[in-house]
């Protein structure tokens, strides 16, 4: 509960991209006060308003760092993104940090006409962290697709990719693989797991008590099907609510024009299986070599 | 003028513009209405500020309407974001109005006033109520819509999607 509220699932739109605006508008103003206050040394006060911008600045990254931990925590272990969010939040951390000590080095100069040289070079290069840093959330959201479509889903997503096996049976050359996934067992009701085999990225969706598999990426840019949401048998994508039929892979609902792929489950001796095809059976100039 | 549309959608950042910019009126407002309110502790100090911060976010603004602009020309005119990018744009247009007003209101007293008066903080509290909305519209856009996720990465999804095995699109 506190957990959606902090990832602002009942606004539809998550809170940490909505609060760092505070941060990054207010340090960059507190800078451009401590370099108008070099070039206009004679107007009053510019030096204790770049003070009060950078204080107003860090309170409110403190509270933007809250959600921004929750938003962290949710991205998918192996996804690409997860490097770019801890390098994200490191950097954000150490802006933080030199934001505070530039704070107390320049509280006990207020009453100078110029910003002295040691905030100032602090500021410059909080500035140029925090560049990059933000850069970085940036891309999160729009290179990959961090909370995008997030409040869409009422399930957990899956924490990580599971990289099974592939075990030949007795016919080496057989086209199609059967494997056993024991995790589908404990998979709730329009939960998802995040599967890999023989190179393959396949979701997994449980509705009405079966088991549908289907490729993860969506067929219009790409989006996690596993994070999507299930309903009435249709899958729909975080990013761009494309919809897909669970059980035959057809669009159902645009802007995707391409069926997924689509993958048989089936129990065998107890247990849920899904037939997979080999990886060399997909692609004709693979099978020449 | 081919790169005049690329530099405002971002394509030379792989970042869309927008969104950058906005966040400097996004923040200077609302906060120019937390000084607007402490100068009545503080001063002189917090008229200025407020002063200060309302300037900035209206030269951010001008960077930011033609960015909004050619982001708002790429989103096809049956699409629900298409409408939603309307309203935000109206909004936007009105909130930047209201605080180019209030700057004017108050360009002849904040090197003296240590109070903000009645007339431009009514100003800074409807501009702000007004932008919130307004920048939450253009939230959803993004984290509703979709509108510009994936738009600049789709080659390198496209790439991750065929070694993951999955039908993909014609280019």
């Amino acid at each position: 509960m506190l957990k959606d509220f902090l990832e602002g699932k009942p606004l539809r739109h998550p809170l940490h991209p909505f609060l760092v605006h505070f941060p990054i508008g207010l340090f960059i103003l507190s800078l451009l006060l401590d370099l108008a206050s070099l070039g206009f040394p004679s107007v009053p006060n510019l030096v204790r308003d770049a003070f009060y911008a950078m204080l107003l600045g860090i309170i409110t990254a403190l509270i933007a760092a809250v959600p921004g931990l929750v938003d962290y925590t949710d991205i998918r272990s192996d996804h690409p993104g997860k490097r770019t969010a801890t390098t994200h939040l490191t950097l954000n951390l150490v802006v933080v940090g030199l934001y505070g000590i530039n704070l107390g080095v320049r509280s006990s100069t207020l009453d100078q006409l110029k910003t002295p040289v040691a905030p100032l070079v602090l500021s410059l290069v909080g500035i140029a962290l925090l560049s990059v840093s933000g850069y970085l959330g940036g891309r999160l959201v729009y290179d990959e697709g961090t909370s995008v479509g997030r409040h869409k889903r009422r399930t957990p997503t899956p924490e990580d990719t599971l990289h099974l096996a592939v075990e030949l049976g007795e016919d080496k050359r057989a086209d199609t693989i059967v494997v056993p996934i024991p995790e589908a067992e404990s998979l709730g009701e329009k939960e998802t797991l995040r599967v890999q085999i023989d190179g393959q990225v396949i979701a997994i969706a449980k509705l009405a008590g079966n088991f549908y598999a289907f490729q993860e990426f969506c067929t219009h840019r790409f989006g996690p099907l596993s994070e999507g949401s299930v309903q009435d048998f249709n899958v729909q994508c975080p990013w761009h609510s494309s919809c897909f039929d669970v059980r035959t892979g057809k669009v159902t609902q645009g802007p995707a024009k391409v069926d997924l792929k689509t993958f048989k489950m089936e129990r065998r001796d107890g247990k849920i299986c899904i037939d997979v095809p080999r990886a060399k059976s997909r692609d004709p100039h693979d099978q020449e070599t | 003028m081919k790169w005049l549309l690329n530099f405002l959608k971002g394509k030379w950042l792989k970042h869309p513009l927008h969104p950058i910019i906005v966040h400097v009126p996004m923040a200077m407002w609302p906060s120019a209405l937390i000084f607007d309110l402490l100068s009545r502790w503080n001063g002189n100090v917090m008229v200025r500020l407020s002063f200060y911060a309302i300037i900035f976010g209206l030269v951010a603004s001008l960077l930011a309407v033609p960015s909004g602009l050619v982001d708002w020309s790429d989103v096809k005119k049956e699409k629900p974001a298409w409408k939603i990018g309307l309203y935000h744009m109206i909004l936007n247009l009105v909130v930047a109005l209201l605080f180019a007003i209030n700057l004017g209101l108050r360009i002849h007293t904040f090197r003296e006033a240590i109070i903000v008066a009645g007339a431009p903080l009514a100003l800074s509290i409807i501009g702000t109520v007004l932008l919130i909305g307004s920048a939450y519209l253009g939230g959803l856009m993004v984290y509703d819509y979709g509108i510009s996720v994936g738009r600049m990465s789709k080659k390198k999804w496209r790439g991750i999607a065929k070694a993951g095995g999955a039908n993909l699109p014609a280019e």
